[in-house]
């Protein structure tokens, strides 16, 4: 050999010994970035929400008092409405005012003026003149590409109008809600508080075609207090009132009277009641105090008093320093938008409770508005600057409690523990709990490893301490062979072959249950009569499980053979009829006990394939010395081949229940995929795996959902990767352990 | 001390005789069901294709069915009640290829000899009797003519090919144009006028093919025969909708056996028909196997790297202890998170920078930023690491160390020894490890489903157009077939026989490479225990 | 010298094997053994390795059943009881027939622990008679002033001679009639070595001992009695004294002064 060669030699080695290095560590490297990642995508759900301001606070179109501003979804075009009755539509990124249109035809006529304007739905006002009349206008935008580039266009559209009464003089709170084809109504409180006047107009049409609109007034008497806010649900159907006395009232508006459904006392420490809104959906009722409390109500059904329902507080948000003014509407998510005297607004969420922003301008802010997608806000202050903010919270939904704690859902009757990630209407409350996900894991793991855990182990210490080396040499690969089928096999075979068998022969199942352990004890019996022969005694070590194959296969025909009798003399023919009427228990076709079985078939090679290795390491000095102390077989292997090898043994164990954990396609495939909290054997569950497979398609990227979903990668990864590691430790020690031997 | 002499030992319960029977039974439960499940799918996915005797059920309400017996029940309620699930076909002139009879309410049954079994490319199967055909002489006369137009459409499906080869083309030109555009060449510039009027010019050939292949078509589909179900009902069906048929009744042993291989040649070389509930899987296994060839590139030059690594490189210590505990992580790691991984880290991650990068005219529609075969390999290249490593180690760890020290001694350097003594040694148990890799491949599903397979692929990731293998295409997977066909189809109950025919497939090609390299492993320790002697 | 025969007929013996032919598959490993051990003596076992002693020593409490393939042939017996007997109750039999392995193998247990293993298995639950068991053996076993504080700590703490001692002691503890050692020495310093062999020739008042040994001073140390094995044939058998003094066979004769083995 050449020096040149061998230094050649020499570089190749040093070479390779780098790059497999680099290479064998680089495992580390995909666990970390894998890990890494789906953290990564998870974290955004936990970022703090932000505000910033998108251009410096400029000054308001100057004129007559602003009463309300308002913005386009893009956060392009703003407008204010002035006390004149006149929309100022301006320029958003520079201030520039480009048209000035009158909220109705009455505007601009002299001396008119408007007394008050009140919010309802996005970009909706309830405007009170003050000869007394009402109008109801929106305010619409739309893109158009018309001149070659996009344009905001605006337009202001009356719903409907309300003439003047002699009830109801100027001055005095309303709101106003539309109804269909023109129809409206109003919902006027006294000044002194204590009557509300309700005017409802109907435009009917009659057979040729012709319009007319009907009205109807009426009054409604505050029962007690003086009402110091109110608001009118979107369908203008529901009106609900605060008081000074802290008591909460809510009538149903009728055609042509109102009903009180009832009145709550909601604080008892004195507090006023300053504000009402409602949160988008019309089902939670937000209430401000005079305390700068902030809470949400929802009327709840009680139990054995028909479909009466009660106000309850639901949600206590976290408070303003001075009292609540106003609940501006918002229409994306769960969100409350709330704005304190001092003139600070804030943004919560109602149902993870999570104060996401405090906005505050120069002086005190007087209007806001938040843009449709809740990504804008534009706000007054008293100075008479417009800021324009933009809101950064995107998945305020989220909060560690919402995932694992009980949440007080709209509509339900009580706190509970949901998963329900998408919703026919976009005002629904997504319900984000991991909980019910994370039991239905946990449960199938359960019924997996109680059908697996004995199974293979038992098998595993038969095939490795009693049978002959042949047959061990067959069990074993064929045991390993069996971990090879792939589980959409498992879980198709599970779902449409065994669960509507099982299904039909469900007492069959459990009569086996029951007859196996009598059919096993018989067996046992006749071999004791035989055991002493010559002939049991030369083939029987080793060969047990030979005659038991036959007599297991036995007791299950008898099984189901005799199932149907026992079924018609215990259950009058029909045991899933017989569960639901005494136990309450609805039977599922795919359940738990098929997911046992399924989830089990898939397991019992993983564990009995460590536990048979670990079982068989025990070095055989230990077997030797015990027999030679006379220990019979079975006492060998439970006092002494079993203690030692228990760590390997509970390692395989840990193996198997991660391997349970984390199953996707059988649990996908043989349950029912309903996320339940019922530990009941004859329901099926969701699973996180599971869910990830069911939801990942529906959840557009950068999500909420989307992201949950990483989060729960991050759980399963977590939770495997703790128990892979212990098992590990553990099976690491027992190399040790085992090495002084 | 007096030594016993007493040798009658306490009786079989004391010793826990029972609990060896015990344990016994559990062994013996284990086998029964490993066994129970082979012979489940084998049951009922190999009789599939076997044509089963077509009976007539004369009912007491005076209807007739023909079908064949696809199950009997014995019990409803707990009362003996018998039931027959017959497979009546004619989806179309009755809606439900499948009846549940009451055996008390046939009057008569009777295996009609003529009674036909048409596949059709349709609405499933028919089953009735043959009324007229063109050519006159019964069944032999419409096989004739049946022939005849099918040699013919064989000619119009070679047309489509061409319209196929045109339509890629065309694709590719339209391809051309985005990318011109997107870099601002003027619209008037040679190279788009060039791509415009060459798509023109293809158009043109496109549209006289397709013209052509329609007019054929309807000429051959004024071919027909009439048929009747067995209620009398007639039904003209056009020859270019029949796939094959028979008279199950009377057809030999050997006929059935020909009807069932052509059954066979079908699953394995042709494409899925009926939303995949019917004709072969060519496709799938196709992608199934391009899927586990592109994720061994990935994951055996890894796996062998780190078992090296472990082996032969790393000094004991804390390093070699966390590369440990991650290869076993690896190996625990839920399959659907290396989903989830692969679909935030490759699909959205990767892909959408390549997509950026490299294809930024096509955006949005995602080139490699969605799901593919080379993402999808690529997560199970991760996931499949794990068990290389494993085997790899195991058959490094068998060589004797005297072989190690012989080498080196000799002066060979590591490399040396590993390349030229140690790997060749070990080839087996590496094998082994690949083996066990692929048969894992090639039966994970939940990670494809979401890192791109899909149920029904428009072109495979591996064609005659340039360049070849295309590894930014969603493809099909046997796997995923089950779960789709399964439990997506709309109608399971004529689903299920392709179901079981997939899962036989599926199941005949995992075992098979999974019990051949545990074959093989143990006869490789069984060499190494007898040398080390 | 002629009359004294090859291999020594024993009166009265305990364990009497006649013809025993051993095999492994297809090698035979023992060729017709003949010989009978006498109660109360120590009996040593001595040949080169590979001559079959261990095998032979295994064979007299069916240990040979734990190894695969292993077939055998002729007559052992104990007392009235053919040992080779398949239907043969082989418990019982161990419960009889004690052994001491080469390497001391305690379970991974405590030190009382190991030593009422045997009564435990038989089902013996009374602490008071474990305990004074644990006493009697410990003390047999000369480990009892060694031990007796450490009762509850794991026995893989031992030092190696106190090991095996343990095992010994355990062994004893189920009190068999016969103690079969299996070069209970091989692994052990000589300062243990020297105990154990001390505890052998004690042992001797109540048990009939049969060990293996490599070693022949210690053979001669602790035996009355020796048989030379050498390829799977009893070459020689009689008492200590004579066989290392004055060998019969050539063989023995060879292999005593260490020509080969």
């Amino acid at each position: 050999m050449t020096p040149r060669v061998f230094q050649r030699n020499r570089r190749w080695d040093r070479l390779a010994r780098w790059l497999i290095s680099v290479g064998g560590v680089g495992v580390i490297g995909c666990v970390a970035v894998m890990l890494l990642l789906i953290v990564w995508m998870a974290l955004p759900l936990f970022g703090k929400p932000h505000a910033t301001e998108v251009v410096p606070a400029f000054t308001a179109p100057a004129g007559t008092p602003i009463l309300a501003v308002g913005l386009d979804d893009n956060a392009e075009v703003g407008f204010t409405l002035g006390g004149d009755g006149f929309f100022q539509f301006l320029e958003l990124r520079t201030g520039a005012v480009t048209a000035r249109v009158p909220a109705s035809p009455r505007a601009g006529k002299p001396g008119v003026k408007l007394t008050g304007v009140s919010a309802g739905r996005h970009l909706e006002y309830a405007l009170a003149w003050d000869d007394g009349s009402w109008s109801l206008v929106r305010i619409a935008f739309r893109s158009s590409f018309e001149t070659g580039r996009r344009q905001i266009l605006h337009q202001v559209e009356i719903l409907a109008e309300m003439p003047a009464a002699v009830t109801m003089p100027a001055g005095g709170a309303g709101q106003m809600r539309a109804g269909e084809k023109g129809g409206a109504v109003l919902v006027w409180l006294d000044p002194s508080g204590a009557t509300f006047q309700v005017r409802r107009s109907v435009v009917k049409t009659d057979l040729l075609g012709n319009e007319e609109t009907a009205m109807a007034t009426y009054e409604i008497p505050v029962p007690a207090g003086s009402v110091t806010a109110f608001t009118v649900d979107l369908a203008g159907s529901t009106l609900y009132a605060g008081t000074a006395d802290a008591r909460l009232l809510r009538w149903n508006l009728g055609d042509d009277r109102a009903e009180l459904l009832e009145q709550v006392r909601a604080f008892e420490d004195g507090r006023r009641i300053t504000a009402l809104g409602l949160v988008f959906g019309d089902v939670s009722l937000a209430v401000g105090d005079d305390r700068g409390g902030v809470s949400t109500w929802m009327p709840v059904a009680l139990y054995g008093e028909g479909s009466s329902r009660r106000m309850e507080l639901i949600h206590t948000l976290a408070a303003h320093a001075s009292p609540v003014v106003e609940f501006p509407f918002v229409q994306s998510g769960k969100q409350l938008l709330s704005r304190s005297a001092a003139g600070l607004v804030r943004l919560d969420h109602m149902t993870s409770e999570r104060k996401l922003l405090t906005l505050q301008g120069s002086q005190s802010l007087d209007a806001i508005n938040i843009s449709n997608r809740g990504d804008h806000l534009l706000a007054l202050d008293r100075n008479g600057l417009l800021h324009l903010w933009d809101l950064d919270a995107p998945h305020a939904e989220i909060s560690w409690k919402v995932l694992f704690g009980k949440v007080w859902y709209e509509n339900y009757d009580r706190p509970a523990l949901v998963w329900q990630s998408s919703a026919a209407n976009d005002d629904a409350e997504p319900k984000f709990s991991f909980v019910p996900l994370i039991f239905g894991s946990l449960k199938a793991t359960f019924y997996a490893l109680f059908f697996a855990v004995p199974l293979a182990l038992m098998g595993a210490i038969y095939t490795s301490q009693f049978t002959t080396p042949e047959v061990r040499g067959v069990v074993k690969p064929a045991v390993e062979i069996m971990a090879a089928v792939p589980s959409v096999v498992i879980g198709f075979l599970a779902a449409l072959w065994l669960a509507p068998r099982v299904e039909t022969a469900i007492t069959g199942v459990f009569l086996f249950a029951l007859i196996l352990p009598v059919a096993f004890l018989l067996t046992l019996a006749l071999w004791m009569a035989i055991r002493n022969t010559r002939l049991a005694k030369r083939v029987g070590r080793g060969f047990e499980f030979l005659p038991l194959i036959p007599v297991l296969i036995l007791a299950g025909a008898a099984a189901l053979a005799l199932g149907p009798a026992v079924e018609k003399l215990l259950f009058a023919g029909d045991f899933k009829l017989w569960l639901f009427h005494t136990a309450g228990l609805r039977y599922d076709q795919r359940n738990s006990l098929i997911i046992a079985f399924a989830l089990g078939f898939a397991v019992v090679p993983v564990i009995f394939t460590m536990a048979e290795d670990a079982l068989s390491n025990v070095p055989n000095n230990l077997k030797a010395a015990s027999l030679a102390l006379g220990a019979s077989r079975w006492q060998t292997v439970w006092r002494v081949i079993l203690p030692s090898a228990s760590p390997g043994v509970f390692a395989a164990v840990i193996i198997g229940f991660g391997r349970a954990v984390g199953e996707t396609m059988i649990v996908l495939m043989a349950t029912g995929n309903t996320p339940i909290l019922d530990a009941s054997p004859f329901n099926g569950m969701r699973t996180l795996s599971a869910n990830i497979a069911v939801e990942i398609p529906e959840a557009p990227a950068g999500g909420t959902l989307f992201r949950l979903l990483f989060l729960s990668a991050v759980l399963l990864f977590l939770l495997t990767s703790v128990l892979n590691t212990a098992a590990e430790l553990i099976r690491h020690r027992l190399r040790k352990k085992y090495g002084q031997f | 001390m007096k030594p016993s002499t007493n040798i009658k030992s306490p009786g079989f319960w004391r010793l826990g005789e029972p609990f060896v029977w015990l344990t016994g039974a559990a062994m013996a439960l284990v086998l029964i069901l490993a066994g129970g499940m082979l012979v489940v799918v084998a049951g009922n996915g190999l009789g599939v294709f076997w044509p089963a005797r077509l009976e007539q059920f004369e009912m007491k309400d005076k209807t007739v069915l023909l079908g064949a017996v696809t199950q009997r029940s014995a019990v409803r309620n707990g009362v003996a009640h018998s039931r027959l699930q017959v497979k009546v076909g004619n989806r179309d002139l009755s809606g439900a290829d499948f009846r549940w009879i009451d055996a008390d309410a046939v009057a008569r049954t009777s295996a009609p000899p003529d009674a036909l079994l048409v596949e059709r490319r349709e609405f499933g199967d028919f089953h009735g009797f043959l009324v007229r055909s063109a050519t006159a002489g019964g069944v032999d006369g419409l096989r004739a003519d049946w022939l005849r137009v099918r040699a013919e459409f064989a000619g119009v499906a070679e047309l489509g090919k061409a319209v196929s080869k045109i339509n890629d083309r065309m694709e590719g030109i339209r391809r051309d144009l985005l990318r011109l555009r997107y870099r601002n060449a003027p619209e008037s510039g040679s190279a788009i006028r060039g791509c415009l009027a060459r798509q023109a010019e293809l158009k043109v050939e496109f549209d006289r093919l397709v013209a052509g292949q329609t007019r054929s078509l309807e000429g051959l589909r004024r071919h027909t025969a009439t048929f009747r179900d067995a209620a009398g009902r007639e039904k003209e069906i056009p020859l270019t909708d029949i796939v094959r048929f028979c008279q199950p009744n009377i057809l030999g042993v050997g006929g059935k056996a020909g009807w069932y291989l052509e059954k066979v040649w079908e699953l394995f070389f042709a494409e899925p028909r009926e939303a995949n509930t019917e004709g072969g899987l060519f496709p799938a296994i196709m992608g199934t196997v391009m899927m586990v060839f592109l994720m061994s590139l990935f994951s055996f030059p890894l796996g062998v790297v780190t078992a090296v690594y472990l082996r032969e490189y790393a000094r004991d210590g804390w390093l070699v202890r966390v590369v440990r505990i991650a290869v076993n992580n690896l190996a625990g790691i839920p399959s659907i998170v290396y989903g989830i991984f692969g679909l935030g880290f490759f699909i959205y991650g990767v892909g959408s920078g390549l997509d950026r990068l490299f294809f930024p005219e096509r955006l949005p529609t995602p080139t490699f930023g969605t799901g593919g075969i080379l993402w999808a390999s690529l997560t199970l290249a991760l996931l499949t690491v794990p068990v290389v490593i494993v085997a790899t180690e195991e058959a490094l760890g068998a060589i004797p160390a005297g072989v190690r020290h012989a080498s080196l001694a000799l002066g060979a350097t590591k490399l040396q020894t590993l390349l030229r003594v140690l790997l060749p040694m070990a080839s087996p148990g590496i094998m082994t490890g690949f083996i066990l890799a692929m048969a894992r491949a090639a039966g994970e599903v939940a990670p494809l489903m979401i890192t791109g397979v899909v149920k029904l692929a428009p072109a495979m990731p591996l064609d005659g157009n340039f360049p070849f293998f295309h590894v930014d295409r969603k493809f099909m997977h046997l796997g995923f077939h089950i779960y789709d066909i399964g439990f997506q189809s709309p109608n399971v109950e004529a689903a299920k026989p392709m179901v079981y025919v997939t899962t036989l497939l599926l199941l005949f090609i995992v075992l098979l490479m999974s019990s051949s390299a545990i074959l093989l492993r143990n006869r490789m320790k069984k060499r190494y225990t007898l040398g080390s002697f | 010298m002629s009359d004294t025969p090859l291999i020594l007929p024993i009166e009265n013996p305990v364990l009497k094997v006649s013809d025993l032919h051993l095999y492994y598959g297809d090698s035979e490993a023992l060729h017709g053994i003949s010989m009978g051990f006498p109660a109360r003596q120590v009996t040593a076992l001595i040949g080169p390795s590979g001559c079959g002693k261990s095998t032979l020593l295994r064979c007299l409490n069916r240990m040979n059943d734990l190894i695969e393939g292993v077939r055998v042939t002729g007559s052992l017996q104990l007392d009235d009881i053919e040992i080779n007997d398949p239907a043969l109750d082989v418990i019982g039999l161990r419960r009889r027939v004690g052994m001491v392995f080469q390497k001391s193998n305690p379970f991974p247990k405590s030190v009382y622990e190991n030593v009422v293993y045997g009564l435990r298995i038989a089902g013996v639950g009374d602490r008071a008679v474990l305990d004074e068991a644990v006493e009697k053996s410990l003390r047999s076993a000369g480990l009892w002033d060694e031990v007796k504080d450490r009762l509850a700590e794991s026995a893989l703490g031992l030092s190696g001679g106190q090991m095996q001692r343990l095992c010994i002691a355990r062994a004893i503890a189920v009190n068999p009639g016969i103690i079969l050692m299996d070069e209970p020495c091989s692994a052990l310093d000589p300062r243990s070595t020297a105990r154990v062999e001390d505890l052998i020739v004690e042992l001797r008042e109540n048990y009939t001992i049969i060990i293996v040994t490599h070693n022949m001073q210690q053979a001669a140390r602790v035996s009355d009695l020796t048989a030379f094995l050498y390829e799977g044939h009893l070459v020689e058998y009689g008492p200590t004294k004579r066989l290392f003094t004055k060998p019969l066979s050539p063989k023995t004769e060879d292999y005593i002064t260490g020509r080969f083995g």
